[in-house]
């Protein structure tokens, strides 16, 4: 904060978007792969749709670094981004449940299916 | 209304035309104190998830559960707020008001404590 040098402003600025974006990414991937594991195309879809959040995000961050670069620092964030962010994670928020609920209706099932077929066998 | 300042680059919403644009490493600061809640959102998200899906020998299943969903829950409204505390700093900051009160670490640190504990106990043998 005290760095006379609006050089590592820019830098650490660029670096906290990209951090974020491997944050979305890594999210992106558990949803895609709850979707893939209980079959609901839906959770799938929007896993997919993180993952490209996440590749925007990251383009962003470059983004971001070149404008900071060039205005000495002085460019600020377009606050639309900013919100964008937040709504993207509250959505992803009501996916997540979606896909703990959904994944264990799905292994309930499973062990149900095991269950009837141990009881044949014998 | 108009601040005096030259004309801005992006219009961006009324509140960012009021007031004086404050020291840019105050935004940069502010702006990255936002992606630092929402990562911390994030993880609460991915928290959850993961802990409903792949701790499969913790029981009992609807304690984990629920606090999976719990945990993943609060990364909604986390977001929000993240958003919402952006904003008004950014507003404080550009009619030289002292910056709003902050609970959400507070609120955090909490939640996690009382998860961390909720999970212990349930490993108690016994």
């Amino acid at each position: 904060m005290n760095s006379p040098d609006p050089g590592l402003q820019a830098e650490r600025t660029a670096l906290a978007w990209s951090r974020t974006a491997l944050a979305v990414l890594a999210n992106a991937l558990l949803i895609a792969r709850a979707g893939m594991a209980s079959q609901r195309t839906e959770l799938l879809v929007f896993g997919l749709l993180l993952l490209c959040a996440a590749g925007a995000t990251q383009a962003f961050s470059a983004w971001r670094r070149v404008v900071l670069n060039q205005a000495s620092g002085a460019a600020r964030a377009p606050a639309a981004a900013l919100l964008s962010l937040a709504l993207l994670a509250a959505a992803g928020s009501v996916a997540a449940i979606g896909a703990i609920l959904l994944e264990r209706e799905v292994s309930a099932q499973a062990a149900d299916r095991k269950h009837v077929e141990g009881e044949r066998i014998l | 209304m108009a601040s005096g300042r030259p004309l801005l680059r992006s219009r961006g919403p009324g509140w960012r035309q009021t007031g004086q644009e404050p020291d840019y490493r105050f935004t940069l600061a502010n702006e990255r104190t936002f992606l630092a809640w929402i990562r911390s959102a994030l993880a609460l998200m991915a928290g959850g998830v993961v802990l409903a899906q792949f701790a499969t020998h913790l029981s009992p299943r609807w304690l984990v559960t629920g606090t999976a969903v719990a945990l993943t829950g609060l990364s909604g409204p986390m977001a929000v707020l993240a958003w919402r505390q952006w904003r008004a700093n950014e507003i404080a900051m550009r009619h030289g008001r002292p910056l709003p009160a902050s609970r959400g670490a507070v609120l955090l640190a909490v939640c996690v404590g009382i998860v961390a504990t909720v999970l212990a106990a349930s490993q108690w043998p016994g």
